[in-house]
């Protein structure tokens, strides 16, 4: 569901099949179907459904990471490079400091969070756009993120967490529903918790949420923590799922980060999410992935196709707009 | 940014600001110390052939990345396929040369009429539209960065055209002193440097005495109050894209020319440095305000910091982590300047 910072009652006439997410709702199990169908039914046995699922947790993640900055007309464009950051941090905690699985994960989102909030306090203390706070930012990971190991690669890390970057529960890869879970999370907030309802107030419009006794200080911190600590999931679940890791991690998420939440409807100028969007949409842009691998296309047309894809999202959307105020 | 275009416009300060919160001067102190700094660590710094001829043509490439980025960031937009129109243009260059024959200067104008369409292509959905600039722009590098590799590798095989102007092999190694009157002979200059000097001049020109460049500014400071004033905003946010994506082409041209090959990776690492030259140099992303002087000492600034950095032999990933911070505490000096000088402004 789109969530904004107006109630819902304030759209009548706003049908279910009206909705974008509907649309693309449509578009993803069509889309499913036609390259089961193509695929001679090979895309629905066990094995390549699983790797599907498996290799979708992460750009939901991102994409959530990047919305919930989105929703205070932010942007983080550090999400990337902090994921391949974390990731780099914890698999050193497990293999050359020896701390046991789960005190590295914790400290993976620690890490995630920090990083965010301190993005968020730089905003706000320096007032300078959060767009180049976090190109600055992201430069400076990069750098961390390399001198953690280097170019070497760390794997073998801890077994239990490997295993669960495999582990299906009833046929879903168990990161995939962590995902999920995330994804609820993150709507719940939106949707039912005063902070979360705050947030968007102030990304809908700064000045009337001020005058409503909400800082926008805080929103900006707590949408840059959130992001952070999101992108400290990501980090997790691909140490989990991906067995090996190194300082290349994340380079290919900040545009995938984008087009998640864009193509699923969110304005760039903040005021309102859609989780559900985010998370078809990155659905969609996984199965233009598969499709490239199932038929051995040049995995260049996947970047041209998913750009064709935001530029006509965009497109539709405005035009959809345009309609919606002629028959009003 | 559309919520911010809105708000733009920042409240003139109707005192003047002194001349020590100008940041143009704190980046002409920066610099000296810096240039001194490395000289005194590394005598080879001030090595002319090793170094301060290289250094010059790094300077003229990043200078045009950020005038490309300036010509967009005046209206409060943002160009992020900067890099792609700059590797789609060099491929236009190249394919021009290598399959129709033609010599440098076809080949060049080619390719800037490349870039300039790409832009103008960029300014005419968001005009049209009203989307974002910076989705429809980073759209607009996804698609681009899929077509190069596709079309280098159905054009060529590779990733680079084998063979390039015969013009461009002097463009890349001589400089000026290779020229000579006589018993006279030039500095040592490499020959892109006029190049990025003459475009900077335009730019600045443009911005600071044409009707066409004030109306830019003002469409960028307040669209709704240019747009009320008989300014085609439209036609003007068209025409600056346009020129971005031309100077773009521009700086993929001078990058060939200084890498030796028309290739698939020209622009690759344009994106970063292509903010840092204006935003250091005091041009806002809120737009409405522009400074070409400012983008100079900016390129120049990131280019000798690189140079410095690379010669002290630090690592790659140290050399990201001091520019970042470098960028960082710019800006946040700048900030404090600005408040400073406002407050003093604003006592009696």
């Amino acid at each position: 569901m789109t969530l904004t910072a107006a109630s819902r009652a304030t759209l009548p006439g706003r049908h279910l099949w009206r909705t974008p997410e509907f649309t693309l709702g449509v578009i993803a199990v069509a889309g499913f179907l036609a390259l089961a169908v193509a695929t001679g039914g090979n895309l629905l046995s066990a094995g390549t459904l699983g790797a599907f699922f498996r290799f979708l947790a992460v750009p939901i993640v991102i994409g959530l990471s990047q919305m919930v900055v989105l929703a205070v007309g932010q942007m983080n464009l550090s999400v990337g490079a902090l994921t391949g950051f974390c990731a780099m941090a914890s698999a050193w905690l497990m293999l050359e400091a020896g701390l046991p699985a789960p005190l590295a994960v914790l400290a993976a989102l620690l890490l995630g969070l920090a990083v965010g909030v301190g993005n968020g306090a730089l905003v706000v203390l320096t007032r300078i756009n959060g767009f180049i706070v976090t190109l600055a930012t992201m430069t400076i990971i990069q750098g961390l993120r390399y001198g953690v190991n280097g170019p070497d690669t760390y794997q073998g890390y801890s077994a239990g967490l490997r295993e669960f970057g495999r582990a299906s529960i009833l046929g879903l890869p168990a990161v995939f529903l962590v995902a999920v879970a995330v994804a609820v999370l993150v709507a719940l907030f939106f949707g039912r918790t005063v902070t979360g309802r705050q947030l968007l107030a102030s990304g809908g419009s700064p000045f009337a949420a001020r005058l409503s006794g909400i800082s926008h200080d805080r929103s900006l911190i707590i949408a840059h923590g959130l992001s952070g600590l999101l992108a400290g999931v990501a980090a997790v679940l691909t140490v989990a799922a991906s067995g090996s890791v190194n300082a290349t991690i994340g380079d290919d998420l900040l545009l995938p980060s984008f087009a998640a939440p864009i193509i699923g409807g969110v304005a760039l100028a903040g005021g309102m999410v859609s989780v559900t969007g985010t998370l078809l949409a990155a659905f969609l842009i996984r199965l233009v992935d598969v499709m490239q691998a199932q038929f051995g296309i040049n995995p260049r047309w996947v970047d041209l196709i998913i750009g064709a894809v935001v530029l006509g999202a965009v497109l539709l959307g405005t035009v959809r707009a345009k309609l919606q105020e002629r028959s009003t | 940014m559309t919520a911010q275009t809105e708000t733009a416009a920042p409240p003139r300060t109707p005192h003047r600001i002194p001349l020590w919160a100008n940041p143009r001067i704190g980046l002409v102190v920066l610099l000296v110390v810096l240039v001194v700094l490395f000289s005194v660590l590394r005598p080879a710094f001030l090595n002319t052939r090793l170094t301060l001829t290289p250094l010059q043509s790094d300077i003229s490439v990043y200078l045009v990345v950020g005038l490309a980025q300036l010509s967009v960031l005046s209206l409060g937009h943002m160009n992020m396929a900067v890099g792609r129109m700059a590797a789609t243009s060099a491929f236009t260059m190249g394919l021009v040369h290598d399959k129709l024959g033609a010599g440098l200067v076809l080949s060049l104008l080619a390719g800037l009429a490349a870039g300039a369409l790409l832009g103008a292509l960029a300014g005419l959905i968001i005009s049209r539209t009203g989307v974002n600039s910076f989705v429809v722009t980073l759209a607009m590098d996804f698609a681009l960065a899929g077509l190069i590799t596709i079309l280098y590798t159905g054009v060529t095989g590779g990733v680079a055209f084998p063979t390039m102007p015969a013009a461009m092999t002097s463009l890349r190694f001589d400089t000026f002193a290779d020229y000579c009157l006589g018993d006279v002979c030039g500095p040592r200059v490499p020959l892109v440097v006029p190049f990025a000097v003459l475009a900077a001049l335009l730019v600045g020109l443009l911005f600071r005495y044409s009707r066409l460049g004030r109306e830019i500014l003002m469409t960028g400071a307040s669209p709704r109050a240019a747009e009320l004033s008989g300014i085609p905003t439209k036609t003007r946010i068209v025409q600056a894209h346009a020129l971005s994506g031309l100077l773009a082409a521009l700086a993929g041209f001078l990058l060939a020319a200084n890498n030796g090959a028309f290739s698939a990776s020209v622009g690759d690492s344009f994106l970063l440095p292509s903010f840092l030259a204006p935003v250091l140099g005091g041009t806002l992303l809120v737009g409405g305000a522009v400074s070409v002087l400012g983008a100079v000492l900016g390129a120049t600034l990131t280019q000798v910091i690189y140079k410095g950095l690379n010669l002290l032999q630090f690592q790659l990933d140290e050399l990201q982590l001091y520019i970042g911070l470098v960028l960082l505490a710019a800006l946040s000096l700048d900030r404090a300047r600005h408040v400073l000088a406002q407050r003093r402004g604003s006592r009696p």
